[in-house]
């Protein structure tokens, strides 16, 4: 272990998760290197500094009281501000208005291009064209 | 029986509905959630207000417990979610209303302060170990959530990587990425509180 890979082992050694031979290695390396030991001895201080915070005991009569909180109704559901539902319905809105606009458009286009097919088709008995053109309007009427 | 087996075994009776199974976990387990809840909120009241919040919402939620995890690790990621959505109402607040962000920094700087224990032998070391707290108190509630419940859950509760991963959904290698990257700040922070730290 040299001083440059040192560092790579500071959270598995605060963890306790460095493996015996890295661990007797790591120590070796501190023993003989007084730079890797302070800034080792720095990065594992403010971690033992940390556990030095002290946290509060429970008040007297916590326990009681949560237990006297089951009593409360539960919360009312969180809704929404009325400027979201707006907001989403205008979405909506212009997505469904879009999408029924390019719907219709490429009906549209279509239908007139069949119309011009059957028209150009020479060969067509009228009564097919009539009932080709009937059933296409009554499906997409214009 | 072994602690995970009986917290199942209160849950069950939880389920159905007996109270004083759920008085015996509130006894159990009263001191880890508002010590957890209060490191990261930094205020004692409210830790208490939002720890009985987590007790209700067990209650509430002991339907939906599977015993397939520990029971610990349902109980940590209750605690974990109740503190973001407490953080989020109230940064939700402080941009609604310049009026509670203004109320709200005396209490954050209230926050963690402890008065000196006038039984202290030296006033000035007194002192000094209260603004040490106080110190400590900034430092671990001003890290990103993620990092700050994985910092509490190892170092003060000692759970394990893949235990601290369950809890906030993440993988193991998260979670040690998380914890170094918190151990840098810490580390940049807390330097000038070591014995001739500078």
């Amino acid at each position: 272990m040299n001083c440059p890979e040192i560092d790579r082992y500071f959270d598995a050694r605060l963890d306790a998760q460095l493996p015996a031979a890295a661990d007797r290695a790591f120590e070796a390396h501190l023993t003989g290197c007084a730079a890797c030991r302070h800034r080792w001895e720095t990065y594992a201080g403010t971690w033992a500094l940390l556990g030095r915070h002290v946290a509060p005991e429970p008040s007297v009569g916590f326990v009681a009281r949560t237990v006297r909180r089951l009593e409360s109704p539960a919360p009312a559901p969180v809704f929404w501000p009325l400027w979201r539902w707006a907001v989403l319905a205008v979405l909506v809105a212009a997505l469904g208005g879009g999408g029924w606009h390019v719907g219709h458009h490429w009906r549209q286009n279509r239908l007139a291009m069949t119309y011009a097919a059957i028209h150009n088709h020479d060969d067509l008995e009228d009564y097919d064209v009539i009932a080709t053109l009937d059933v296409l309007e009554g499906d997409n009427a214009l | 029986m072994t602690d995970n087996e009986a917290d199942v075994a209160l849950m069950e009776r939880i389920r159905a509905g007996d109270r004083e199974a759920f008085r015996e976990l509130v006894e159990r387990y009263q001191r880890v959630v508002i010590h957890l809840i209060h490191r990261a909120v930094g205020d004692a009241w409210e830790a208490e207000d939002l720890a009985q919040r987590v007790f209700v919402q067990v209650y509430r939620s002991a339907h939906r417990y599977r015993p397939t995890a520990k029971f610990t690790t349902w109980l940590f990621t209750i605690v974990h979610h109740t503190v973001l959505n407490e953080q989020r109402r109230r940064r939700r607040r402080a941009t609604e209303s310049l009026d509670a962000l203004q109320q709200s920094d005396p209490a954050a700087d209230r926050a963690g302060w402890q008065p000196a224990d006038p039984r202290a032998a030296d006033p000035a070391q007194a002192a000094a170990e209260q603004e040490l707290q106080e110190q400590l108190g900034i430092v671990l509630r001003e890290l990103p959530p993620q990092q700050r419940t994985a910092v509490i859950l190892c170092r003060f509760e000692g759970r394990s990587y893949a235990e601290i991963a369950a809890v906030l959904g993440c993988s193991v290698p998260a979670v040690k990425s998380l914890l170094h990257r918190a151990r840098v700040t810490l580390l940049q922070r807390l330097k000038p509180f070591l014995p001739g730290g500078v």
